[in-house]
């Protein structure tokens, strides 16, 4: 009953089980034993779901290779799907015989009740894992510095800079990837069956991506923390490799969950009020995949950890041993650090009733089936197209947009889908999309930022506000603690709770990270000004000659 | 069916929005005028033109508007996924403005959307089916029926209107014609207004508005003596006063009536200084610290003036008094006016649809520059700040006219050093007397006058609202005021139909508002100087200044304006400080020059000899090495601002610059109609159903 509020650990049958019932999708997909004792694929989970319709036996067959293996399920029926590819093979016989067993798995989940399939191979329609490193990397290089004058020196070509690392790009594509998926979801009905090599990295990111903008509950923080343990800690995704913990090799480094994160951050800057938890809860959980005391980003799998977790070299230490989970976030922060990560303005879901969760449903279709468009419209947009580019091309020679270019092409469903989306007032429980256009994109500032001192502000940043709200909330809070006492007559002690933050008056911007003591107000102005005004009784005697001088001339 | 949609939003707005705003509101507004009586769609229009003699009955704060043409049927475009408003194209001889049709309550809520005000129009195209687009001009008239014309505005907006084929098809093109020819008529109108023999003033000049709201007359407009008075005492500044020296503005044309000057040195003296100023601009107070520093401003020095020794004597006490060390902070290093007027034109070539490519658009915003410059001005500030601050010094800013960077580092400054101008009422008045009432050019920088007029266009105050916005976006907790109030500023500046932006100088200001009397220039002085006279003439302002929100903006919007975040009291005025404090270096007559964030002594020009050592060049690695200690500065002081200038600190002003992008055309105070109500009726169902399930 309290699960609502508890992180779902997806270590158990009875886990998945939840899950599908919890999102409908019990009636044509099943969790499934066979990997009992990974008889099936050290790299697959204990259990995992898949459609009704395949059978044990397939499933053995290649390794769990070529089995679409069940996500999420969205309230219309259609279901997410991911399936680890065949490596290239250069048998032909092989090749034949694992062309076959494809296409017999994509007829039995192509035949009613399921929907139609949509196949998308991310291994082509996104950058590759090495190109995501080198991004990265380079990204990453803009916030390392040594001192104050490189980081000055950068300055000046400072958006020319961050646009080459094309960080922001790949963020930008894989947002673009998941509207795309959320698109035949919700508008067409159909399966999506996301492919990849392993099926746990970039099939990770886009299905995790495409839960939270759908699923408001993957909004909330046990919600999001659920689906980090479902997509990725149990799913399957590298972490030791991907974050090259033993620095063994770097070649299968590559940042995928900071990529995930990154994303969700821009939903979360875009859309606050739609999620229960902060930029500080995801800038803290980022920092926790270096957290070595944690079993829960230090595994490739949930067979490594569990034969970690009975290996050898920990029988001989004493006591019982246990792993820590990231989630229990007390071992990290105090109560009062962590308020940090809850986001005071959530706009809570209203708790449904029966009655209630109809008309709510009920509202999402309507929205989703309004005419958007009156009396075509489309064309009709296309007449300043030239008169726009006209004048674009007289004063800056720019080159046209691509969106401006492709109403030429027949409809494209997937940009009618946004843009019918952004013209409607947001619904915080319901569909989510973010804006994904070039100005929308933005640094992680709270993250990438923390450890510059030049880019603190004494008494501003987001903080500032936050702290206020804070404030705000505490006072609220108080007075209903008055009210209810007062209602109770109940003659209490001191219930007045020592305000959080109200004390300290003008926090720095980088609170609650860096908190920088810094002697000097700002480099603005470089000490050696300051130096000047110092020896200026120095100076004044050295310029008695020359006040004398000009005396003379009265 | 969108007839059906429309039908469901008027009805909840007038059932919610409009209970909350109260009669006193709006009463005058058109679309009230009969709501229900929605009979034939030329009514409202009707009562916009005005009834003669009536108690101005119709439009908000503009007397003497005429309309021209008028088309109902027209429909408004909202965002991009094609819905759209129908309602009512106006086109008066000030602006053109859409009525939302079938939303009458709805008028007065967001009746500053549909509105452009003729000056403010880049561009107007038309287009149809049959025929290319084409730009409308007052000589290149339409050949064709137009199906749809699109309106780029200066403030960066983007709006779209279009004629159904419902047999109205004439009044489009008529409509269409009209603010062409229109728009052509309004900037001789600016022009006209710059002459100095006062402008084509309407007939009827308006009784001042009824409501005179709380932001207005908190605003001290420094046009009379008591406001100057007021503002000084405010400071604390001892060892300044009021001088009215200028009060026939005979000194100097541009500078106002009023100047603060050293206490100790007469008008008799201060006479002697003028003609050593470019445009007679003598140094005068702006500001005071209330640790000691002050700041002044000034033109560059007259490069033919040739000080005699009592001229000298006057200009140092001027220029340095008892009050120690002297800073003279140049522009050199701030943009150019060419600078500023390229980057704001290639910025708003960018924010049009599809300027360019996604993923190009970082270094897109870069080569604009636009972000530099604001940066460069807001590092400037806060240089002066901290000299202001931190040493007990007066800085001098100097730029050759001190009618444009002047304004804006004045203005800054104060904004990082003073919690009062942080204020609502506190900016109003920062911006009245740093800009009004110091002859800052509007028309000629907002490039509201005529075609032929020398460019001379520089949107300077705009490049300031900007630094204003990202100290507000910095620290949000520190204002009074918001973001929304900053775009109705923005987008009030290029309607010139406020006495605030219309002239360039106090001087003007006052001729035009002035009935034309041929003697005037030899009425004796006494004639019209009493301050509190001016005000109450019933002739002194025929266009409201901009300060009138409630002429153009509803209690609700106003509200707006004001930031819940912000300091919890009104400013308190500033410590006294140490008003008497001996300066240590009194009378050291120390002029440094602040270059490239360091200082160097620097010789006034009529100081023959060089300095006693060469200037001192500031090293990259001495100025990175080691803090100094920096007295009195290791702790910024409470009410200081100190911005962040780092790039990754300094961002685009989307809700301003971004508005004609299709995925960003909710509205500055609201999410668009349609999006407002339906946001209402998804709050009014979730409220229903709350109230549903708690038993009571």
């Amino acid at each position: 009953t309290d699960g609502r509020h508890q992180t779902v650990m997806f270590e158990t049958l009875e886990d998945w089980r939840d899950e599908l019932e919890r999102t409908k999708g019990n009636v044509k997909y099943k969790a499934v034993t066979t990997n009992e004792g990974y008889r099936v694929s050290e790299k697959l989970p204990l259990y995992f779901v898949v459609p009704m319709c395949i059978s044990e036996e397939n499933i053995l067959k290649y390794e769990g290779r070529g089995i679409p293996i069940w996500c999420w399920s969205c309230h219309n029926g259609a279901a997410l799907l991911k399936m680890s590819a065949f490596p290239k093979e250069q048998d032909d016989s092989t090749s034949q015989m694992q062309k076959a067993f494809l296409d017999g798995i994509y007829k039995t989940i192509s035949k009613p009740p399921y929907e139609l399939v949509r196949m998308d191979d991310l291994s082509s329609s996104l950058p590759s894992l090495q190109d995501i490193q080198t991004a990265y990397t380079r990204f990453k290089q803009l916030f390392l510095i040594d001192n104050s004058t490189d980081f000055w020196a950068t300055d000046v070509k400072w958006f020319s800079l961050l646009e080459s690392t094309n960080w922001l790009e790949i963020i930008r594509r894989v947002l673009k990837k998941a509207i795309e998926v959320a698109e035949c979801l919700e508008i067409q009905h159909t399966n999506v069956l996301l492919i990849e090599e392993t099926a746990t990295d970039l099939c990770c990111v886009i299905s995790s991506l495409v839960q939270v903008m759908m699923d408001s509950y993957s909004r909330t923080k046990s919600g999001f923390q659920s689906l980090i343990q479902k997509e990725w800690v149990i799913g399957g995704h590298c972490f030791l490799d991907r974050c090259n913990h033993l620095h063994k090799s770097e070649k299968e480094e590559a940042p995928v969950f900071l990529l995930l994160l990154n994303c969700v951050w821009q939903l979360v800057q875009q859309y606050p009020p739609a999620f229960e938890f902060t930029e500080t809860y995801l800038t803290v959980l980022s920092d926790s995949l270096y957290v070595p005391i944690f079993s829960t980003f230090f595994f490739n799998s949930q067979h490594q950890r569990d034969t970690n977790k009975s290996g050898e070299s920990l029988k001989t230490q004493s006591g019982p041993f246990r792993f820590l989970t990231v989630w229990d976030w007390s071992v990290q922060f105090d109560p009062k650090a962590q308020a940090f990560l809850n986001n005071p303005l959530y706009a809570e879901k209203p708790k449904p009733d029966r009655s209630q969760r109809k008309t709510a449903r009920f509202k999402h279709q309507r929205q989703l089936s309004l005419p958007l468009t009156q009396a075509k419209p489309s064309t009709k947009r296309g007449f300043f197209r030239e008169e726009t580019d006209h004048l674009i091309k007289n004063i800056l020679g720019k080159r046209i947009g691509k969106f401006i270019n492709s109403s030429d092409e027949p409809p494209n469903s997937l940009r009618e889908f946004y843009d019918s989306w952004h013209s409607k007032p947001v619904d915080y429980h319901g569909l989510l999309l973010p804006r994904i256009d070039g100005p929308e994109i933005k640094v992680w500032a709270q993250r990438y930022l923390r450890w510059i001192p030049e880019a603190q502000l004494h008494g501003g940043g987001t903080i500032a506000t936050a702290a206020k709200i804070l404030d705000l909330m505490e006072e609220v809070q108080s007075l209903q603690v008055k009210m209810d006492e007062e209602r109770s007559q109940a003659v209490s002690g001191d219930v007045h709770s020592v305000p959080m933050l109200r004390n300290s008056a003008r926090l720095s911007s980088l609170f609650p990270f860096a908190l920088l003591q810094r002697q000097s107000v700002k480099p603005a102005l470089p000490t050696s000004t300051w130096k000047d005004l110092e020896d200026e009784d120095d100076l004044v005697k050295r310029d008695d000659e020359f006040v004398d001088l000009s005396g003379d001339m009265l | 069916m969108p007839g059906q949609r429309c039908q469901r939003r008027a009805g909840c707005r007038s059932g919610g929005r409009d209970a909350g705003a109260g009669p006193g509101a709006r009463g005058s507004l058109p679309g009230r005028s009969g709501p229900g009586a929605r009979g034939p769609p030329g009514q409202s229009p009707c009562a916009m033109s005005g009834v003669p003699g009536g108690r101005r009955p119709t439009f908000s704060g503009l007397a003497g508007e005429r309309l021209l043409e008028k088309a109902a049927g027209a429909r408004q475009r909202c965002g991009s996924g094609g819905g759209s408003v129908p309602g009512t194209l106006l086109c008066t001889d000030r602006r053109l403005a859409f009525l939302p049709g079938q939303a009458p309550g709805s008028r007065g809520l967001l009746h500053s959307e549909g509105e452009v005000a003729l000056p403010c129009i880049h561009k107007l195209v038309a287009a149809s089916s049959f025929s290319k687009p084409k730009v409308l001009t007052a000589a290149s008239t339409l050949k064709f029926i137009p199906e749809e014309l699109a309106v780029f505005c200066r403030d960066f907006r983007l709006l779209h209107f279009y004629f159904p084929e419902n047999g109205l098809s004439s009044e489009a093109f008529r409509v269409a014609n009209a603010i062409a020819q229109a728009r052509e008529a309004a900037a001789w109108l600016g022009d006209a207004a710059e002459g100095h023999d006062g402008c084509s003033s309407p007939g009827e000049a308006p009784p001042e508005e009824e409501e005179e709201e709380e932001g207005s007359s908190t605003t001290l407009l420094f046009e009379s003596l008591r406001d100057w008075e007021k503002e000084l005492q405010r400071l604390g500044a001892a060892g300044w006063r009021v001088s009215a020296v200028n009060e026939r503005f005979d000194m100097a044309p541009s500078l106002p009536q009023y100047l603060w000057v050293p206490s100790g040195l007469l008008d008799h003296d201060l006479k002697r200084t003028f003609a050593h100023f470019q445009e007679r601009r003598v140094p005068r107070l702006c500001w005071h610290h209330p640790g000691g520093g002050d700041l002044l401003r000034a033109a560059s020095f007259h490069p033919a003036s040739e000080p005699g020794s009592e001229d000298v004597r006057c200009l140092e006490a001027l220029l340095l008094g008892d009050r120690g060390p002297c800073v003279l902070a140049d522009v050199a290093e701030l943009p150019t006016l060419a600078d500023i007027q390229l980057a704001h034109l290639r910025l708003r070539a960018l924010c049009l649809p599809g300027a360019v490519a996604e993923e190009k658009w970082l270094s897109a915003l870069e080569g604009t520059r636009w972000l530099d410059h604001v940066r460069t001005c807001l590092r400037k500030a806060v240089e002066v700040v901290l000299l202001l601050a931190g040493k007990r010094c007066s800085v001098v800013l100097q730029e050759p006219s001190d009618r444009d960077l002047n304004c804006l580092l004045a203005s800054l400054v104060q904004l990082l050093g003073d919690p009062h101008a942080r204020s609502l009422p506190g900016f109003q008045s920062l911006v009245q007397r740093e800009w009004v009432a110091a002859g800052h050019p509007f028309p000629r920088r907002l490039g509201l006058l005529c075609r032929d007029s020398p460019r001379e266009e520089a949107p300077v105050f705009l490049l300031f609202l900007d630094c204003t916005w990202q100290l507000l976006w910095q620290f949000p907790a520190d204002f009074g005021f918001t973001e929304a109030f900053l775009l109705a500023l923005h987008d009030s500046s290029f309607s010139p139909y406020f006495s605030t932006f219309r002239f360039s100088c106090q001087r003007q200001r006052r001729h035009s508002s002035m009935p034309r009397l041929p003697s005037q220039t030899y009425r004796p002085t006494g004639g019209w100087q009493g301050p509190g006279e001016l005000g109450g003439s019933p002739h002194t302002r025929t266009f409201p200044p901009v300060w009138a929100w409630g002429r153009r903006y509803t209690r609700q919007q106003q509200q707006q304006f004001r930031n819940p975040a912000g300091p919890p009291a009104p400013a308190e005025p500033p410590a006294p400080g140490t008003p008497g404090d001996p300066c240590p270096r009194k009378g050291s007559r120390l002029v440094l020059a602040l270059a490239k964030g360091s200082l160097c002594p620097h010789p006034l020009p009529w100081w023959s000899r060089p300095p006693p050592r060469p200037p001192h060049r500031v090293s990259p690695s001495e100025s990175q090495g080691t803090r100094g200690g920096l007295p009195g500065g290791c702790q910024p002081s409470p009410g200081l601002l100190l911005p962040c200038t780092a790039a990754p600190c300094v961002r685009l002003w989307r809700r301003c610059y971004l508005r004609g992008l299709p995925q960003e055309q909710p509205g500055r105070l609201a999410p668009s109609l349609a999006g407002l109500a339906e946001e209402l009726q998804l709050l009014q169902e979730r409220l229903g159903a709350w109230a549903g399930r708690r038993p009571r």
